[in-house]
């Protein structure tokens, strides 16, 4: 697969690691009512979607950038990918 | 001999070659097929299951039948088809598949026992009883069945690994394929053009079309010429484009030096990744046959091979010059082959032709509405049983040409859930919806068979490729052919009782097909399974389609109604060594050596590979036998002067910024915000599930700068971790982290006389434990100069220290500490040692922090700080977690000499032994020359509470069991005012 | 001064050279690297008068040069200052960025030929990298035999492949073995 990086173009995937659903982003708040169970959802229990999936990948041979990429799971096609910390950051806004 | 005149072949460079042990001669430009045909020699091997007498089928990657070994002793390479070996001076080539002499296998019996070996005859047979499997079924039928032999020997070649990009890949280099690769190159796209041939053509170098007038070979040879001639065109000739990958990656293997006599220094093959922006496939069309009675004899081959033969090799597959040959054809493409085999002057019985009212189209008889009912020739084909008009006649040919029609290969477009779709003019598959994006068929392989809508449909093609790349495509003048004949009706072969080969390589017949569809294994899934057609290695290529078209007979329905047919990766078989695509032996990875690594070879010093690292593991000095000796010497040494370990390898990370406290602070379960500048902390990093993850020290260096340490195993995958929370958690913060794992080197200077050893090599610092406490951490210099950093951290348990220097100086550094320490006895040690003062302290390492673990069972769990979040910490506080009972306790041999087995569990003296009544395992084990006794580390329920309790340490692998004193996981120094003095 | 003497990363007193055909390759000993990297909010500095690069780009100014490591970061080279505290000169010009010493965190091996052509032969069995977008004054961090390196095209006729320090031999095993076997 090619992975069309946001700075870097499109690079092998061989140049990733792959982490999975970007829910893994969303840490609870350890302070909130009910954050063990929060955070059990969190750790435990991921969407797998046959389709659109939006998921992390490192790119560990690269610029050492975290990604968000947009995935179809059935074919395979990217449908988009931007900087894990620009997508945080913006949810942050 | 049976050498025709012209061909492609060069009669000034004879080559000569053995088969079988005999000797033979063939031309530059034969495969082993061609030159075997040419030699009279028409028998090639035995069939898999049945043992039958075969030779070549087909004159190209398709062959199911000529598999042969090529080359001796440990190049020795099975399963290799003649009819692609390309031939060199030299070759040896050997028959497979049979025991005795080729031509008096001993287990042709096996055909006899035909009627026990039909469809499902492995799932109906080997059932029962369950214990014969292994013993008996299993090796008695690889013995029988089956294809060549492995050498046994290590393959003595090199293979390599390459990555190429492109705009345009072209697979398969004849009429399609060749104008594709100049329109686009003509258009400065980068162009990689593949062919598995050796010689670019395709099937223009099979035919006698002319183009423009001339022989096909003169146009191929200018299109070749200019395509050469671009810099930005890359021909690569005996490649096989064999797999198309996500997002327009091609896998293709070179063959670079199969042709050579012996590869030399060259590799034999390379493994190309290519990146594609488009590829058009051009790789053809493969010819079918039509089952018949006794229809695998050789002398019997597809026409369009019987035509290649002729024309690009001049030989014939008849036992001798002058036997006559017959064509057996459903359409026009037989009669092509019979009048080019007219022009080459070979003598023709005639073409039976199984439509009524069929002509010739030139000088030969033609059998209309006939059909070829049976074959004659225990060794190779004598005679032919033509029926026609309900006549029957037997007649002498020594070849017989089968034309069923073509398939296109569009292995390749049915890689990703490309669905092939009927064409019921065409009478084949074609390439359909889905399929690989950006992949377009063109010529053959689209169903465009034709010379001249090949040529144009390349063209068309590469320009549908290029203006989705928004280039500007030249018109190629195209040069002027013709479209032979091509009216075929669908005949699938020829009803009968006897046996008719569909699948030669796995021995099914129509027979088996009939047998599945009784058996009620009609889809096309279950046929496969059942009769194991297009299961060989050549996928069924010359069968699939045929079998599907029996199938769709017996049930009534139509051919896309039973089934389609698509095929895997590879497209040819791909040998495993290029695969692997790059070292074997010590170079298989790469390996990471520590600074001190060549200094510690120099002392004899044995090594371990920890992960990538290599690091020394112990130091055998003179007149040690036994690693033990060497051990015990060490760990003594440590414990009563000083030794010397790098332990560059721990994960080191440079961690910076304002928010540098505070991102530790998160990281780390424990409290780290509070850790001052030139101070060293223990720092416990949980995973967010609330198990214990990695452990190492954290130094603050200044006030917004820190260097953290990771186990050796897990730098790389704490730094990826450490990323993540910068990135994908806190972006807010201002952290700035960058790996120095390699830039110091580090070694511990552990023992009592660690202070006094360094005291020697510092300039002008203070050690003493005032100044330089426990935990305590500075930069400094030494040796007059030198930039270096101090640690006063200890992982034996004794007074010790880190001391990190520029990698470069390792070495040195090395050397001067054991200049400086001769006379305190400073020893060297390795991982061993390493490990057998660890579990003497207590420590926990990667046994113990294996996933399972938690900070309260690692006796850490009043560390994880419950005043502030971190990674882990909610989940850590989970009743199934906090509730856990199991702690980290010492264990003591009761028989000191006896070892507690690092895996073995735990169970209260006298209690049964199951899963219920486990009380926890042993994680850890050594020899202590300290206590003189085996010791281990163990997680036992209630531990902190058992100390003086004998339990039972059980091994049921090895069927032991050992009594064990639980202790302090401290073995050494309980109070830690070693650390401390 | 010290009294202790450096090796270099593939353990030797001298930098290792060799020629294989139209390539030569070279240890390059005397490189001196530090990382540097901004702080939150903060504009990039122009140390020793480097204008810092763009994305996968590298410069150059008199001894010195950087290239792009990441967003917000760059490694600083300086040509034959490796003996020298790189970093803390570095440091010096880059006032509040967060620099690391990184010298003796990497090895460079300089290749170099008369002609580009034979270096993007040598590229393509190395690395998974379009030659065309690794023109002069490019650079780009990807793997190599399962090793983490970055390629500088410092010119049309030269070539920086800098790894990791403690892989130095086997990434002088697979470029050398490349080499070679592009010779004939």
């Amino acid at each position: 697969m090619l992975i069309p990086h946001p700075l870097l173009g499109l690079r092998d995937a061989q140049e990733f690691t792959y982490l999975g659903d970007a829910a893994l982003m969303n840490r609870p708040d350890p302070d909130a009512p009910g954050a063990e169970a929060a955070f059990c959802d969190y750790v435990f229990l991921r969407d797998n979607p046959a389709g659109v999936h939006r998921e992390l990948w490192y790119h560990e041979q690269g610029d050492r950038s975290w990604l968000v990429v947009t995935r179809n799971t059935l074919t395979h096609e990217i449908l988009g990918a931007e900087l894990a910390s620009d997508v945080k950051a913006g949810a942050a806004q | 001999m049976t050498r025709l005149t012209g061909g492609l072949i060069d009669r000034t460079r004879p080559l000569h070659f053995t088969f079988n042990g005999t000797g033979y001669k063939g031309f530059e430009g034969d495969t082993l097929a061609s030159a075997l045909l040419a030699n009279g020699v028409r028998l090639m091997g035995r069939s898999f299951k049945y043992h039958r007498p075969r030779g070549v089928l087909a004159a190209g990657s398709e062959e199911p039948n000529a598999l042969v070994s090529l080359r001796d002793g440990a190049r020795a390479e099975p399963n290799t088809r003649a009819t692609v070996a390309e031939l060199y001076d030299g070759l040896s080539a050997r028959s497979q598949n049979h025991v005795g002499p080729l031509h008096r296998d001993l287990l042709a019996l096996n055909d006899l026992l035909s009627p026990f070996f039909a469809a499902g005859f492995y799932y109906k047979t080997f059932m029962w009883p369950k214990a014969f499997w292994e013993k008996l079924y299993e090796p008695a039928i690889r013995k029988a069945a089956g294809l060549g032999e492995l050498s046994m020997l290590p393959d003595p070649d090199a293979y390599d690994r390459g990555f190429l990009q492109c705009d345009l890949l072209v697979i398969g280099g004849g009429a399609a394929g060749l104008v594709a690769a100049l329109t686009a190159g003509r258009a400065g796209a980068q162009v990689v053009l593949a062919d598995e041939d050796f010689r670019l053509g395709g099937r223009l170098l099979m035919e006698s079309d002319l183009l423009d007038g001339a022989p096909a070979s003169d146009w191929v040879e200018s299109v070749r010429a200019e395509l050469a001639s671009l810099s930005n065109v890359r021909i690569m000739t005996r490649t096989t484009v064999f797999g198309v990958f996500d997002h327009g990656i091609y896998g293709a293997v070179e063959r670079v030096a199969d042709h050579l006599p012996v590869p030399g220094d060259k590799v034999r093959q390379t493994l190309w990744r290519i990146t594609a922006k488009r590829a058009v496939l051009a790789a053809g069309a493969t010819e079918r046959h039509i089952p018949f009675a006794d229809n695998d004899r050789p002398g019997i081959l597809l026409a369009g091979a019987l035509r290649a033969y002729a024309n690009r090799w001049a030989t014939l597959p008849v036992a001798k010059a002058g036997d006559a040959v017959a064509i057996f054809t459903n359409g026009d493409d037989g009669h092509r082959t019979a009048r080019d085999l007219l022009a080459k002057g070979a003598k023709l019985l005639g073409v039976i032709d199984s439509r009524a009212g069929a002509r010739a189209l030139g000088d030969y008889r033609v059998f209309s509405g006939a059909q070829v009912t049976g074959s004659k020739g225990r060794l190779g084909l004598t005679q032919i049983e033509i029926t026609e008009g309900g006549k029957v006649s037997w007649h002498e040919v020594g070849a017989l040409g089968v034309a069923g029609g073509w398939n296109p290969n569009l292995h390749l477009a049915s890689h990703h859930r490309g669905r092939p779709e009927w064409d019921a003019s065409l009478l084949a598959f074609v390439p359909g919806q889905g399929g690989p994006q950006g992949l377009i068929p063109a010529g053959a392989a689209a169903g465009k068979g034709g010379t001249a809508q090949a040529l144009a449909d390349g063209a068309r093609a590469a320009q549908a490729a290029l203006a989705e790349l928004a280039l500007t495509a030249p018109q190629i003048a195209l040069p002027e052919a013709l479209d032979a004949p091509a009216a075929q009706e669908a005949f699938w072969h020829v009803p009968g009782k006897k046996r008719a080969w569909v699948d030669f390589q796995n021995d099914v017949t129509v027979k088996d097909i009939k047998l599945a569809h009784q058996e009620n294994m009609r889809p096309v899934e279950h046929l496969k399974r059942w009769t194991t057609l297009g299961m060989a290695t050549d996928q069924g290529k010359t069968s699939n389609v045929s079998a599907l078209a029996v199938m769709a007979e017996l049930t009534g329905n139509s051919i896309p109604e039973t089934g389609t047919t698509i095929f895997r990766p590879p497209y040819t078989p791909v040998s495993l060594g290029v695969l692997g695509g790059g070292d074997s032996g010590p170079h298989f990875r790469p390996h990471r050596l520590t600074p001190t690594h060549g200094w510690a070879e120099a002392q004899g010093a044995e090594f371990v590979e920890v992960g990538p690292w290599m690091r020394a593991q112990y130091f055998p000095q003179k007149g040690e036998t036994h690693w033990r000796q060497s051990v015990d010497r060490e760990v003594l040494a440590v414990r009563a002067g000083v030794g010397l370990c790098d332990v560059t390898t721990l994960g080191k990370v440079d961690v910076q910024g304002a928010d540098a406290r505070e991102f530790l602070n998160r990281l780390y379960a424990n409290m780290m915000g509070t850790l001052k500048v030139g101070m060293v902390r223990y720092g416990l990093m949980l995973r967010e599930d609330g198990h214990a993850y990695d452990d190492g020290t954290c130094a603050r260096l200044a006030e917004d700068h820190y260097v953290v340490t990771t186990t050796t195993a897990n730098a790389g995958l704490v730094f990826q971790r450490m990323e993540f929370a910068r990135q994908c958690l806190w972006p807010e913060l201002d952290v700035q982290l960058i790996s120095t794992t390699d830039a110091w080197a580090q070694i511990a200077v552990a023992g009592p006389k660690s202070r006094e050893l360094l005291g020697r090599i510092v300039d002008d610092f203070d050690l003493s434990n005032e100044a330089f406490p426990f935990m305590a951490c500075a930069p400094l210099t030494i040796c007059g100069g030198l930039r270096a950093r101090l640690f006063r951290i200890s992982f034996s348990g004794e007074l010790a220290y880190e001391i990190a220097v520029p990698a470069r100086y390792g070495h040195a550094l090395m050397e001067r500490l054991m200049k400086q320490g001769a006379d305190l006895g400073v020893t060297p040690y390795g991982t061993e040692t390493l490990g057998v003062l660890r579990i003497e302290k207590g420590h926990a390492a990667g046994a113990e922090l294996n996933g399972q673990t938690t900070a309260q069972m690692l006796g850490l769990g009043r560390m994880v700080s419950a005043k502030k979040d971190s990674i882990g910490a909610v989940m850590s506080r989970r009743e199934g977690l906090a509730a856990d009972r199991r702690r980290l306790v010492g264990l003591k041999s009761v028989t000191p000499q006896e070892q507690v087995a690092a895996g073995s569990h735990l169970f209260t003296e006298g209690a049964a032994q199951t899963m219920q009544t486990d009380q926890g395992w042993v994680t850890s084990s050594c020899w202590s020359p300290h206590l003189k006794s085996y010791i281990a580390l163990a997680y036992l329920e209630d531990g902190d509470s058992r100390q003086g309790e004998i339990v039972i340490a059980a091994n049921p692998l090895e069927g032991r069991e050992l009594r064990a004193e639980v202790v302090s996981a401290h073995f050494v120094d309980p109070e830690g005012g070693r650390l401390r003095d | 001064m010290t009294d202790l003497f450096p090796v270099t990363a593939l353990g030797d007193s001298a930098p290792r050279n060799a020629r294989f055909g139209a390539l030569t390759l070279s240890e390059n000993a005397g490189l001196a690297l530090a990382s540097l990297a901004l702080r939150k909010g903060q504009a990039a500095p122009a140390p020793f008068g480097l204008a810092l690069p763009e994305v996968a780009r590298a410069v150059t100014s008199g001894p010195h040069g950087a290239f792009w490591t990441g967003r917000g970061q760059w490694m600083i080279e300086a040509e034959g200052l490796a003996e020298t505290d790189f970093a803390a000169a570095l440091q010096g010009q880059a006032p509040g960025c967060a620099v690391t010493e990184q010298t003796d965190g990497w090895v460079a091996f300089e290749i170099a030929s008369d002609t580009g052509a034979p270096l993007e032969a040598l590229l393509a069995r190395l690395v998974n990298i379009d030659p065309r977008t690794l023109g002069p004054g490019c650079c780009v961090r990807t793997g190599l035999e399962h090793m983490s390196v970055f390629v500088l095209r410092r010119s049309e006729t030269r070539l920086a492949v800098i790894g990791m320090r403690s892989l130095a031999g086997s990434l002088w095993h697979a470029l050398s073995q490349a080499a070679r076997r592009l010779e004939d």
